[in-house]
């Protein structure tokens, strides 16, 4: 990767803040060894962050991001095992020569994983623990909850325990404490990848607002750009060996070095995508738009695509096969007084070979359904067939022939000893002779490129292997109906793109793929079917471009891809029944 | 998970007649501790029996009780406490006196006697009182204020109590992950079969995923723990006092006395 690191810094304060000569951050030639690692994750980067100012962190997964963001609060090399070579220093305190405790009046951090972060039993609490820890008096400390608290909204909810707040209004209240910590500069490691899309509004509208305020510097990395770019002042990206690659403005770092960054596997907001999509189809795109509404612009510049038949709907009497039929399915949850009915009778038909995307807000019961239809749950009998099969009826044997599910945590569902035992498993339930195992056990190494893995402990594979792994052990027993619950949930781009890329696969060789999922692009790019549920009960199911083009997902309370919204925005009309990346252009 | 009581929400004022609630959970624990202590070593049932019945006061009229909790202490232990004296007396070796009118039952050689079943009796009776007396701590104090008061007034080190009380977040987590990971090692056919030993191998199985899962998840609370300071000090601004009063030495004192006259008044009076 050619080191190019785009002219030198010169902060933008276009929101009338106030520039200042000194930086509130330096990091210089930092380089992070894990312990027992052979390989620095970051690798020799040196940037700095101005008081004030919006950074964007931006790399492939295993560039060392994650790493990164732990060293700027010391917490490398103080509380994780690692070496740090190089040097990060906060208002001129060097992080090494201090301890975290010190720095947290500096530097302040909201993770990624809601649950991780919360410590005491209520809001006000929570909120108060950064601010007692430093030993303030406790008048101080109610200020600046209370502050902190107003700041994100949460203050009238104060005494109650987070355990009752969303994702988003957890995430919300990790801003709040770090808030209360009074630090000029707040790291946030990937804050939305756990939440729905609902939630990432929230986080977004209060980490609008403290950017709009100023006072705070901000270092973000954040893979969905479509709502982050608009807040950002700077761009930072680490190459996959961890190495600093650019450095820049937005416009400098994501137009000006699209190319490399596509080729790095850094992920892009959807308008950019589709402003490359566009300029290969041979469209006339003089600049690439970056957030939706620079998109809706290029396109109206345009002559409307028209669509092609064959790729946004498939013909009818493409799917004539029911695969799954659920009808009067009522599932209740809970116990004694606390019972409630989550489904309230659902009547479905998923075509053999379609690709149905469940989708809906929390608590509509997209979960519930899928492990009904998949057997992990049993509903009553009679209300769902699996291809002829009642699985409640049905063992672990019959069922592992019939449907195979995913779950979240891949994690949860590994049970032998050995990557390739793991697989091996599904066909000794078959009772299959040990000649045919082997045989197909490699085949399926193979597919899914774990072939070096085959002796190793399936806990001790990465994320992307160990998700490779929970679908291969789900098809291996031949399983024609493939359920997976959340499989891009917490996982950067990269890997959620290769996995929707298998599913895929699978799915053009004619299984029948239905996946419960917030991510609603993937949606649209991906799913023949939507599945649109609220409140326990099918609001709406069609195909996947009828649905979008309906405005059902917004009746059901979502809020419409980044490119639907764009595409709808649009003067000529022509441009709203388009909602796929694949519709406006090749890959290249 | 919102209808669920809320073990962190501040305990709600009761009243004054409801006085335990507004006692050090301390003085809940050192006044009885020595009445705990002896009922291990007595033989006395009268003495058990009226340690149970002042613990049991003391709850009905110094304690808030929800019905799950009445139900508890006037039906369920009760009950236990019968069973237990039926079952502890099969095993004593009590001979019936000499009239050999006490035998209430026999089978074959063996020969059961109101004796036994007082032996029985005393020692079920024994175990309900010290249950009893732990309950006027445990039914009226929060775990947090617990951690605060050993804080405040024992000098515990604060990291120690502060991050007990965050490990006890984990409890419903951990009770959530164990339901899924039950489901997918079922699903997958994961040792299935009836009977103890494919029970302990589907056990064994649910270990390996909840502890590398937990173990991640503490490192992650710990790292957010750091990041706010933790442990910045040796000690740490405290909002909620939890003091130990007048009143608080006041009952402890009270219940050694008690404790006292009644071990007295037993030694005493003639039986």
């Amino acid at each position: 990767m050619p080191k190019l690191v785009c002219t030198p810094f010169r902060p933008p304060f276009p929101k009338g803040r106030m520039p200042s000569t000194s930086p509130l951050l330096r990091v210089t030639h930092a380089r992070v060894r894990h312990e027992g690692n052979a390989r620095h994750t970051p690798d020799d980067v040196s940037f700095e962050v101005a008081p004030g100012e919006v950074v964007l962190l931006l790399g492939p997964s295993g560039s060392g991001k994650s790493t990164l963001a732990l060293a700027l609060n010391g917490l490398v090399p103080h509380a994780v095992p690692a070496e740090l070579e190089g040097t990060v220093e906060v208002a001129g305190i060097r992080s090494t020569e201090t301890t975290v405790a010190e720095l947290s009046a500096q530097v302040s951090m909201v993770f990624q994983d809601p649950d991780a972060q919360i410590v005491t039993g209520t809001l006000l609490d929570e909120v108060c623990f950064g601010p007692e820890n430093l030993l303030l008096p406790v008048a101080e400390v109610l200020a600046r909850a209370e502050a902190a608290l107003r700041r994100v909204g949460l203050w009238e909810r104060r005494s109650e325990n987070p355990d009752r707040l969303s994702g988003g209004g957890r995430q919300r209240l990790a801003i709040a404490c770090a808030l209360a910590l009074r630090s000029p500069l707040i790291v946030l490691d990937e804050p939305t990848a756990n939440l729905d899309p609902a939630g990432i509004e929230e986080v977004y509208a209060v980490l609008g607002e403290l950017v709009r305020e100023g006072g705070h510097a901000i270092v973000l990395i954040e893979h969905n750009l479509d709502a982050a770019i608009a807040l950002v002042d700077r761009v930072v990206v680490i190459d996959g060996l961890g190495r600093l690659a650019f450095d820049g403005t937005p416009d400098a770092v994501l137009r000006g070095q699209v190319d490399a960054l596509m080729r790095m596997g850094v992920w892009l907001p959807t308008a950019t995508l589709a402003g490359l999509r566009l300029r290969a189809a041979g469209h006339e795109v003089p600049v690439l738009p970056l957030s939706p509404g620079e998109l809706t612009a290029v396109l109206n510049g345009l002559r409307p695509i028209v669509p092609d038949a064959s790729a946004v709907h498939r013909a009818p009497g493409h799917h004539p096969a029911i695969a799954v039929r659920v009808r009067g399915l009522r599932v209740s949850k809970g116990r004694g007084a606390a019972r409630t009915e989550v489904l309230h009778g659902i009547d479905l038909d998923l075509p053999a070979g379609s690709f149905t995307a469940i989708v809906g807000t929390n608590g509509a019961g997209k979960t519930t359904l899928l492990q009904a239809i998949a057997g992990v749950s049993l509903p009553p009998r009679g209300t769902v067939d699996v291809l002829g099969l009642d699985p409640t009826r049905a063992d672990a044997r019959t069922l592992a022939r019939t449907v195979g599910f995913v779950f979240q945590n891949p994690e949860h569902q590994f049970i032998r000893g050995t990557v390739a035992e793991e697989l091996a498993h599904g066909l000794q339930l078959q009772h299959l002779d040990r000649a045919a195992i082997d045989e197909r056990v490699d085949r399926m190494l193979d597919r899914f490129g774990l072939e070096a893995q085959r002796g190793e402990h399936p806990f001790l594979l990465s994320g992307g292997q160990k998700r490779r792994l929970s679908v291969g052990t789900a098809l291996i027993a031949g399983a024609p109906v493939l359920a997976l619950d959340e499989p891009t949930f917490g996982q950067d781009r990269e890997r959620a793109a290769h996995l929707l890329d298998i599913l895929k696969q699978l799915n053009d060789e004619g299984r029948t793929v239905v996946v419960v999922t917030h991510d609603l692009q993937l949606v649209a790019d991906y799913a023949s079917h939507v599945v649109a549920m609220q409140e326990g009960r099918v609001r709406t199911h069609d195909e996947t471009g009828a649905v979008l083009a309906s405005g059902a997902l917004e009746e059901a309370g979502l809020l419409a891809p980044p490119l639907v919204r764009a595409l709808r925005a649009t003067a000529d009309p022509a441009w709203h029944c388009l909602s796929r990346l694949s519709d406006l252009g090749p890959e290249r | 998970m919102t209808a669920r009581l809320d073990p962190y929400a501040d305990a709600p004022d009761r009243g004054a007649l409801r006085f335990l609630h507004r006692l050090n959970p301390l003085a809940k624990i050192a006044g009885p501790l020595p009445a705990m202590i002896a009922l291990v070593f007595t033989r006395d049932p009268a003495v058990c029996a009226a340690l149970a019945v002042l613990a049991l006061l003391l709850l009905v009229v110094g304690a808030h009780l929800s019905g799950r909790a009445l139900l508890g202490l006037f039906v369920l232990l009760p009950l236990v406490t019968a069973l237990l004296s039926f079952s502890f007396g099969l095993w004593a070796d009590a001979a019936p006196d000499a009239t050999g009118s006490g035998i209430l039952f026999a089978v074959g050689d063996y020969r059961f006697t109101t004796a036994a079943l007082a032996v029985g009796a005393t020692t079920a009776l024994r175990l309900a009182a010290i249950v009893l007396l732990s309950l006027l701590a445990g039914l009226t104090s929060t775990g947090p204020d617990l951690v605060r008061a050993l804080v405040q007034q024992l000098h515990v080190p604060y990291r120690l109590g502060y991050t007990a009380l965050a490990a006890y977040r984990f409890v419903p987590r951990f009770g959530y992950e164990l339901d899924v990971i039950r489901q997918a090692h079922r699903v997958r056919g994961m040792a299935a079969g009836r009977g103890p030993l494919p029970a302990v191998r589907r056990h064994l199985g649910y270990v390996v995923p909840l502890l590398a899962s937990g173990i991640r998840h503490a490192e992650r609370v710990a790292l957010a723990m750091d990041s706010r300071a933790f442990g910045a000090h040796p000690t740490r601004t405290e909002r909620h006092l939890v003091p130990f009063r007048a009143r608080d030495c006041t009952f402890t004192l009270a219940f050694w006395l008690a404790t006292a006259a009644l071990y007295a008044a037993a030694a005493l009076l003639p039986h």
